[in-house]
């Protein structure tokens, strides 16, 4: 403690001030040292990390002097110098050169039996593993997905997601790892689940109507989830137009008006206040939870319900009327954007007894 | 009317940042490259956003045409992005897990001190809560637990009787199991 007080005294008692990016990675050559000084190896990595946070610039050859260096952290057994150099890994991913390098230290990582090493070096793994190198960890991934460890599953998951963007064609054939895991007791793995099938199917009209009836009838049990199957259910109602009148995707978005969540019931009206074919009889339950939390003790879901409340004032101006005493009681609201998506709502309306008032 | 309807996609956080009482950058991530793509941009927008909300507590604020939800704490500010079409209350939830698990980290004393004195656990938190845009984990109690620095962390001086004997035995047990 002594000592640290002392150094903290030379740096003007904050060791991340004035760094100078030549000298920390100088530093960085004690990654070279055997055995590893996990004490002495962590500062130093977050002292690197810290600058390229701060927008610091590394060249090619400093990036990749640097990422070869950190390599050899990995003979360290110290967990937290462990996950440092998985962060590591992703920020040089892109600047440095034979990332590659990594890839099998990465992948006896990613089958360890440590969970708290399994889940972080799947990400890291997969942000230097291009389309080409996938095939040779696809037998992995594919187990990951379906992982009863929810932060395993979930980082393969959102992995996949992040490579279909390079390896399209690869990932879809994870489709029914996908599915599967959709079925999961972790609220955050149903999610990334959803999201990632969803991406595989969205250009297949058919398979996303299966999804989405299916799905509608399951009752998920994440929040987040519900909210990505309402965006989904509406993608569908526009792509099929028509009227909503006897539409079992429009009855499901509404039931979720009647959600535990906040966030679903929020989302749910926001969605039918976007639907393009809306009568005003079908957006006045919508309005009817919108004035509801225009007098939330919540500044987000007040501004949440004003600043949609603002749009249904353009399309259905009648139905907002209702809400006007509501509105003006916001136009006071110590939230100056919320008081002036409150102002201009109740323009809208036509109310202007009230923006006399 | 067109476009107005959410895109069904897990990338819903544009950026998170934490800046102390200064507006300075203590740590910050953006996740979309087509917003803000250099250094200096961030910058002037973290500027922008501190100037407009380190007086104002007011949790929510629109600028730049995005959403950013907020909430300071002595000498910190925690701040999320997301896009001005993005459910509020997700963004929300992700400062909520933002806070709470830095909070849980730093054993309630979440101030810039402490914040610099733990930064290597707080960039792992950061890096548990979001990953390139996609809210990974909304449980502070989950991400700390994955952040966690165990017994063997401990330098051994500080560690207690029963934490030593219990990692004797873990590492006894592994052996076994070799």
């Amino acid at each position: 403690a002594i000592k640290r007080d002392k150094k903290e005294e030379e740096d003007g008692g904050n060791p991340f001030q004035n760094l100078d990016k030549t000298s920390v990675l100088q530093d960085a050559r004690t990654f070279n040292d055997t055995p590893v000084n996990p004490r002495k190896c962590t500062p130093i990595l977050t002292k690197i990390l810290f600058l390229l946070n701060q927008g610091e610039q590394l060249g090619t050859t400093e990036a990749t002097e640097t990422f070869f260096a950190m390599t050899k952290l990995f003979q360290s057994k110290n967990a937290v110098l462990r996950r440092m150099v998985y962060l590591g890994i992703k920020e040089l991913s892109t600047l440095a050169e034979d990332v590659i390098i990594v890839t099998s230290s990465l992948t006896k990582d990613m089958t360890g039996r440590e969970d708290l090493y399994r889940a972080a070096a799947i990400r890291a793994l997969c942000s230097i593993t291009d389309a080409s190198m996938l095939h040779t960890i696809e037998r992995y991934m594919k187990q990951a997905i379906v992982d009863k460890n929810a932060s395993v599953a979930s980082a393969a998951l959102v992995s996949s997601l992040h490579m279909s963007k390079t390896a399209g064609d690869v990932v879809k054939r994870w489709v029914n790892e996908a599915q599967e895991a959709i079925n999961s007791d972790s609220i955050m793995v149903q999610y990334h689940a959803l999201g990632l099938l969803y991406h595989i199917r969205k250009t297949d009209r058919l398979a996303v109507t299966k999804l989405v009836a299916k799905l509608t009838r399951m009752s998920l049990k994440s929040p987040f989830a519900v909210c990505m199957l309402i965006r989904i259910a509406c993608k569908q109602l526009e792509r099929e137009g028509g009227d909503y009148a006897d539409s079992a995707l429009f009855d499901f978005v509404e039931s979720c008006l009647r959600h535990k969540s906040e966030t679903v019931i929020y989302e749910a009206a926001a969605a039918m206040v976007n639907l393009r074919n809306t009568t005003a009889r079908q957006v006045s339950p919508a309005v009817s939870v919108l004035q509801l939390f225009c007098s939330s003790s919540k500044p987000a879901l007040r501004f949440a319900a004003v600043r949609t409340l603002n749009k249904v004032a353009m399309t259905h101006p009648p139905v907002v009327t209702s809400c006007n005493l509501d509105l003006e009681n916001l136009i006071t609201d110590s939230n100056r954007s919320i008081a002036t998506l409150a102002i201009t709502t109740l323009l809208k309306t036509g109310a202007e007894s009230a923006v006399d008032r | 009317m067109e476009g107005l309807l959410l895109e069904p996609t897990l990338y819903t956080v544009k950026g998170m940042a934490i800046l102390d009482n200064d507006g300075h950058r203590i740590l910050a991530k953006y996740y979309d490259p087509t917003i803000f793509p250099t250094s200096k941009e961030q910058r002037a927008f973290e500027k922008n956003l501190f100037n407009k909300t380190h007086r104002a507590n007011a949790e929510i604020i629109m600028l730049d045409g995005l959403t950013c939800v907020y909430k300071s704490n002595v000498d910190l500010f925690f701040y999320v992005m997301g896009s001005s079409h993005e459910n509020e209350l997700i963004l929300v939830s992700v400062l909520q897990c933002l806070y709470d698990s830095i909070s849980l980290i730093l054993r309630k004393n979440v101030e810039k001190r402490t914040v610099f004195e733990n930064l290597e656990i707080v960039m792992l938190a950061m890096d548990e809560i979001c990953d390139g845009g996609i809210l990974l984990e909304a449980d502070p109690a989950s991400v700390v637990q994955r952040v966690a620095l165990r017994t063997d962390d401990i330098p051994l001086g500080e560690q207690t009787v029963a934490q030593v004997l219990q990692s004797a035995k873990e590492q006894i047990k592994w052996t076994l199991l070799k």
